[in-house]
């Protein structure tokens, strides 16, 4: 048993968190005014968006954990490109179906894809039952991602974002949000590659969970430093406000959370590629519900530490806030996850 | 990365889980006569270390395997998992003797520590000196070859069935406070040592005050040099967390089962916010177990246990005191009116735990420190 990173593991976070560190915002009028397809491109050639992509063998580049390695560094930089959207999620669909050519488009930087998500962002879609749906993280993207139905099990289908939706209005700033203006046309669904497998849908799943809970520990550590550096520096009745009690322990309870739910979400990234799939899920939905738990108070607690100037627009916190409050949301919020846990774990044996 | 044992640990994990079958003494838990519950613990402690069960991770010169401390954790696991009588915990007075003894006192006292032929107990908190350890003002007065101590020690765990005390008492009263402790290593049975048992909330005797009256200490029984004793003791207290944790955990995993079992017995679990709770609870225990074993892990990586215990100690005393909570509104009528067996008396055993080994502000306050908040 050994839970470190690797060595590798290790050069690839730095290699990942000075990008994301260049490109990350520092306040919020950075998302109108910077290049990010510059951000794009530089994690393309560095090879981040082919982590899901296959090699010879068929195993993906790179496991769970390395997913999550960038993933956490694009959350704690609030990062406002698709990288789950597009590298991972879009990605993982196009390789379990077998257009491997596709993906390659997509990990080259050259084409983007998003995933189409249910009406209460609980999950991917899926045809005919969902009529109204959301496309996630489709910044750049012309097409998305989901599923339909057929006699040989579930097919990825893929959707042209050109019409048929409208932005909507997103909590989350760093993200691309749009919505469909009335029920997908079945014309319009086009299959991608060969049906997937229930194991298929499982394995995406848990991958799906992992990745994101990565992103919202990212957004939660980066956010509770920034407040911590502020507790260092701001003074008020002559001292600095991090020499209060009050602002301690309000500091050492979010971080604590924050590193709880980090924890989790470390296992539940090594279990995707590692354990069958009913326990690599079992892990996603453990880490998720603990990062939806958190994740709302530990941003909270950060622009409370900010004060008065934590409130303001123009600040960082409520970006991070955003982001942690989408995270929790998509692919199942804390009650249905908990929900999910104890249909495994109550079975009344 | 892996999660899982490397095939040495498998391997030895297999070989204790059916040990513990073959020697886990049946009915232990129900054995009621406190005596004959001490003689109990006593006697596993000796039938652990005849099986070599007993110092895992300690150096072999000392007499332990040498092991990581990731054995100690499979050890801890397999006895919670199995529900075997309480592990002996040598450890960290163990790291005290081999960090700081010298070797003729490493030679007297490692052997029967590790066989359990000698019973220890820690003697560092004081009714005056509680999160604020080094305020302590038991002295020990240098007189000749001796030292001559004279205190009150509270919250000793084991001082009624323990034969020697890792003591800590001040040898300098004119310096800083933290630099004029030293540690001693004495027999509790020496004239003017007296032991009264602490009888906690719950209405059992979980740990003990122990009183010291001109008890001379001959001066070989120092441990380490005269003014060393914070610093031993920091040691200690760094090395009572980790492995063991995972103990707590596995009883932690036995607790929820048994609740869940409540559960189903009044058709609760037809009702979806109760469902919730109990997921919640196992959440809480996988959330802390996973913390332990990275902590773990850095450990065997070789770094230093540090302050990030305190992350775990918060975390295992909100899942634990939770999971009382839960099972008190489980039990509702049936806790309260004696109808439901020792579920009130966990539910008080479950308070202490935010409180003792640096309560939940103080670790807080280290958390602080160590996120270099100011002073």
């Amino acid at each position: 048993m050994l839970t470190l990173l690797t060595d590798e593991q290790q050069m690839l976070k730095e290699v990942a968190g000075e990008i994301a560190g260049s490109a990350g915002l520092a306040n919020p009028s950075d998302l109108t005014s910077r290049n990010w397809a510059a951000t794009w491109q530089s994690l393309a050639q560095s090879g981040l968006l082919a982590l899901r992509t296959r090699d010879e063998d068929g195993s993906p580049v790179g496991s769970g954990v390395e997913v999550a390695v960038v993933a956490e560094a694009m959350g704690a930089g609030l990062v406002p490109v698709p990288y789950l959207g597009s590298a991972i999620l879009a990605t993982e669909l196009l390789c379990l179906a077998g257009a491997d050519d596709d993906a390659a488009r997509l990990a080259e930087g050259t084409a983007r894809a998003g995933v189409l998500l249910n009406r209460d962002l609980s999950g991917l879609a899926r045809f005919p039952a969902d009529g109204m749906v959301y496309g996630w993280d489709v910044d750049g993207a012309e097409e998305a991602l989901a599923l339909t139905d057929s006699p040989e099990g579930p097919r990825v289908v893929r959707v042209s974002l050109a019409d048929g939706f409208v932005p909507a209005v997103s909590a989350d700033l760093t993200r691309r949000l749009l919505r469909s203006d009335g029920p997908i046309d079945p014309a319009r669904l086009t299959t991608v590659g060969r049906p997937l497998t229930p194991e298929d849908l499982l394995r995406w799943e848990a991958l799906a969970l992992a990745a994101v809970c990565a992103d919202v520990v990212g957004v939660m550590r980066s956010a509770l430093a920034k407040a911590i550096a502020y507790a260092k520096e701001r003074v008020q009745y002559g001292v600095l406000i991090g020499s209060f009690q009050a602002i301690q322990h309000m500091c050492a309870e979010a971080y604590v959370a924050a590193e709880a739910a980090a924890s989790a979400t470390s296992y539940a990234a090594w279990a995707v590629d590692a354990l069958d799939p009913a326990d690599a899920l079992l892990a996603g939905w453990t880490a998720k519900a603990q990062c939806a738990a958190v994740a709302r108070d530990v941003t909270e607690t950060v622009m409370q530490v900010f004060g008065g100037i934590g409130q303001t627009y123009e600040h960082i916190a409520h970006v991070h806030t955003r982001r942690a409050l989408m995270d929790s949301l998509v692919f199942g919020d804390e009650n249905a996850l908990l929900l999910r846990i104890a249909d495994v774990r109550l079975t009344g044996e | 990365m892996d999660y899982r044992d490397t095939p040495e640990e498998a391997g030895f994990r297999a070989d204790l889980r059916q040990w513990l079958a073959d020697h886990i003494p049946a009915g232990w838990d129900k054995i009621e006569d406190e005596q004959e519950a001490v003689a109990l613990r006593k006697g596993w402690h000796r039938t652990l270390y005849q099986a070599g069960y007993v110092g895992l991770s300690w150096p072999v010169e000392y007499g332990g395997r040498g092991l990581s401390p990731v054995y100690d954790a499979i050890l801890n696991e397999e006895s919670g998992n199995l529900n075997a009588p309480p592990l002996p915990s040598v450890g960290y007075i163990g790291r005290a003797i081999f960090t700081y003894a010298s070797e003729e006192q490493k030679q007297r006292f490692l052997p029967p520590l590790l066989s359990g032929d000698t019973q220890w107990c820690q003697g560092f908190s004081e009714p005056e000196a509680g999160s604020d350890l080094a305020s302590l003002r038991t002295s020990a007065r240098l007189d000749g070859d001796h030292y001559v101590v004279n205190g009150q020690k509270m919250w000793t765990s084991g001082g009624q069935y323990a034969d020697w005390c890792l003591l800590l008492a001040r040898t300098d009263p004119d310096v800083p406070k933290h630099k004029g402790i030293s540690a001693f290593l004495v027999s509790v049975k020496e004239p003017g040592v007296t032991v009264r048992p602490i009888v906690i909330a719950s209405g059992e005797a979980e740990t003990a005050e122990v009183f010291w009256d001109d008890v001379r200490i001959p001066v070989h029984q120092r441990l380490g040099a005269p003014g060393e004793g914070w610093r031993i003791a920091m040691t200690t207290v760094s090395y009572e967390r980790g492995p063991a944790d995972i103990g707590f955990i596995a009883a932690y995993r036995r607790t929820l089962r048994k609740v869940e079992h409540l559960a189903a017995e009044r058709g609760l679990l037809e009702q979806p916010e109760w469902r919730k709770k109990l997921a919640r609870a196992y959440v809480q225990g996988e959330v802390l177990r996973l913390n332990c074993m990275e902590q773990l892990s850095s450990r065997v990586s070789g770094r230093p246990p540090g302050p990030e215990g305190s992350v775990a100690k918060l975390l295992w005393a909100d899942a634990e005191q939770s999971l009382q909570h839960l099972a008190m509104d489980i039990l509702g009528a049936d806790e309260l009116t004696g109808s439901a067996e020792g579920w009130l008396s966990s539910y008080f055993t479950s308070r202490p735990v935010s409180v003792y080994g640096g309560s939940a502000q103080i670790q807080k306050n280290i958390i602080a420190r160590m996120l270099d908040l100011p002073r």
